[in-house]
């Protein structure tokens, strides 16, 4: 049995039994999607239906994304006296969701005493666009795992494709330093070694021009039709009313205007400074295939070499926006 | 009906003779490498081999942020706007079904949409028929078809070496009359192969019962699936952004030192504000109630009040989604 398989075999497990000893009310997983190369979430309340839940590469979905909203109250002061209490959740996480609900853990979003964590050594997934890009005309009506971790598709006339794993892992998956979850109850496969330090993209943009970076992102950004799912996918994005939402007043226009569209990506990458957990959720679902994490990579590095801090891998840790110590390096304050 | 021969090698003949009186857009690939409707000549060489556009024609005819009006020192008027006689190339037939959909909306007849009428009465639209299919399309459960040719003036079909094309409305008949001298007469062996292509593709399409759906979603208002389905959404506009049929807007004014604009942009039922009322108020409060929205929009009122489902089975709505959700799956599960 290949590694993932033995994976989803005790997911199925796992959550059945937490369900079937009421540990938790709800259990958070991933389902076989209507199409090949994806999976859907699923929300399980009943222990007989665990055989539902899936896990392979195409488990592309960050599901801590759901967890604040399940915790929130409502706005209403007597709706949220009466409001039942805060629910008791399991969720399936990768290296990288775990991450997420560590810093929604810091920023006090969840509770986690009604989470039961249940964290996957993941080993890398399938970006769908790559994988029907390589396919070209082929339509895929089928797809898994072989047993070298390799892509099998079966496309529209029968016939076997095989996709070579790295040519359709995903951008942040390549980049991953650490695919196994820090923080769990429950751990379901082996860890496996981080390949992603290794790997760094290349931009190109800091030894250009202040212009010339300025005209990079106007361009990486320009066919963004402002839908909000690379936000509306994003665990760390759970403010009750976003800024762009906001209409008393309007801080920016809601069409694609270039200036509306490069405030929404600067103030979302700045949003995101020292949070980011690097899961790639936001790029894999841009239907424009835009590069939305081009600034955040570089904050993120930034944050990194500043402050040696990489958010999500200790629930213990102060975020670094959130403190302040006397030998914070202070070089980049300039005098009025 | 009129029907016309051209071989692949003419086709860059056959556009530069229509250049000549039309604005002329065909598939093309972009930056990106996806194919796209684009104005013709590109660098890039016009392609046939593409399944359908990441993005569906409609923004030309509804562009995604539109001035109405500029306005300053207490004058206003109306932009520059010329308008010139264009071509549409190569449409996938859902996407032409599309327009007529949209013209029930914006030319009623009564209250025409100048914005959209003055853009949409000077197109002429020659639709591709699908001789293969995607696994999200179902046109034909929506009363189109791989060779449907609803909203087209000229319908093509791709036989290997050549094109048939077959005019549909009087434009069509006057497209292949001006540009007769690169076309050759349609042979009863080339009209048959067509209608063979287009029933092989027709047969590969699964049904989806839409036929009795205003009514059957009539009893289907206060179904637990809207709850099941609005607790997965996570409400982005990735599907009504790219659809076809979807024309929801906004019109805000965007002022500064006593000059602005009035702008239209795209808007979408699964924003929160989409419904904000002033007083705070929001009669869909939560992605329940958005989704329901935009089912029964789709596939209740639109049929109530047009006859005609909103929905042309482009499958881009299912393809896109970044949690995979698929409208057909919870068509079935309502029992439409």
């Amino acid at each position: 049995m290949s590694a993932n398989r033995e994976i989803e075999a005790r997911l199925r497990e796992t959550a059945g039994k937490l369900l079937a000893e009421k540990k938790v009310g709800l259990f958070i997983g991933y389902e076989k999607a209507s199409l090949p190369f994806r999976t859907t979430p699923l929300f399980l309340s009943r222990a007989e239906e665990a055989e539902r839940l899936a896990w392979n590469p195409f488990c592309t979905a960050n599901l801590s994304v759901y967890l604040p909203r399940l915790f929130q109250a409502p706005a209403d002061a007597r709706a949220a006296k009466a409001a039942p209490p805060p629910p008791t959740i399991g969720v399936a996480l990768k290296g990288c969701d775990a991450r997420s609900v560590v810093a929604l853990l810091q920023e006090r979003q969840v509770r986690r005493e009604n989470l039961v964590l249940v964290g996957i050594a993941c080993q890398g997934l399938v970006d769908r666009r790559k994988a029907e890009k390589a396919l070209g005309t082929h339509e895929a009506l089928g797809a898994g795992e072989d047993g070298r971790g390799n892509i099998r598709a079966v496309v529209e006339d029968g016939t076997e494709v095989t996709l070579r794993r790295e040519e359709v892992l995903a951008e942040a998956c390549l980049e991953c330093r650490s695919p196994a979850p820090s923080l769990y109850d429950f751990l379901l496969g082996t860890p496996v070694e981080a390949k992603g330090a290794a790997r760094r993209r290349k931009d190109g943009l800091e030894s250009q021009p202040l212009e010339a970076r300025w005209a990079r992102f106007q361009e990486a950004v320009s066919g963004c039709i402002r839908c909000n799912a690379c936000r509306q996918v994003c665990p760390m994005c759970y403010c009750k009313t976003c800024l762009f939402d906001q209409t008393r007043p309007r801080w920016i226009g809601a069409g694609t205007d270039i200036s509306d569209v490069s405030i929404y990506h600067l103030v979302r990458a700045l949003h995101l400074a020292g949070r980011c957990i690097g899961c790639g959720a936001c790029e894999r679902a841009c239907p424009m295939g835009i590069d939305v994490r081009l600034l955040e990579r570089k904050l993120s590095a930034e944050v990194e070499k500043l402050y040696g801090y990489r958010p999500g891998e200790a629930a213990e840790a102060v975020p670094v926006l959130s403190c302040f110590a006397m030998n914070d390096p202070q070089d980049f304050l300039t005098e009025p | 009906m009129n029907q016309k021969l051209i071989s692949h090698a003419n086709l860059d003949r056959l556009l530069a003779r229509l250049r000549e009186r039309w604005i002329v857009y065909a598939p093309a690939r972009d930056k990106a490498g996806e194919v796209a409707l684009r104005e013709w000549p590109q660098e890039e060489p016009l392609t046939l081999e593409f399944k359908n556009f990441l993005r569906s024609p409609k923004a030309l005819f509804l562009p995604q942020d539109q001035t109405l009006l500029e306005y300053q020192d207490g004058k206003w008027g109306e932009p520059a706007f010329e308008v010139r006689d264009t071509i549409l190339f190569a449409v996938r037939p859902c996407d032409a079904r599309a327009l007529p959909v949209l013209d029930r909306v914006f030319l009623d007849g009564e209250q025409n949409d100048p914005y959209y009428a003055r853009l949409r009465e000077k197109t002429t639209v020659i639709a591709l028929a699908c001789t293969r299919t995607m696994s999200s399309c179902f046109c034909t459960s929506v009363g189109g078809g791989p060779g449907d040719a609803a909203g087209s003036d000229l319908l093509a079909v791709d036989l290997e070496a050549e094109l048939l094309l077959k005019a549909q409305t009087g434009r069509g008949e006057e497209l292949l009359g001006f540009a007769a001298d690169t076309l050759a007469e349609a042979t009863p062996g080339a009209i048959q192969a067509a209608e063979e292509l287009i029933a092989g593709a027709e047969g590969q399409l699964a049904p989806v019962m839409t036929a009795e759906s205003a009514r059957r979603l009539r009893q289907d208002y206060d179904s637990p699936l809207w709850e099941t389905a609005g607790r997965k959404c996570l409400g982005c506009g990735t599907c009504s952004f790219l659809c076809p049929t979807c024309h929801c807007f906004d019109i805000n004014d965007e002022l500064r030192d006593g000059a602005g604009r009035r702008v239209r942009t795209w808007d979408c039922c699964a924003f929160p504000q989409f419904t904000a009322h002033a007083s705070g108020h929001n009669p869909r409060p939560s992605p329940k109630e958005r989704w329901r929205q935009r089912i029964m929009h789709k596939f209740r009122y639109a049929v109530e009040n047009f006859d005609v489902s909103f929905c042309v089975g482009c499958g881009r709505c299912i393809r896109y989604c970044p949690v995979s959700m698929d409208l057909r799956a919870a068509l079935k599960e309502l029992g439409v």
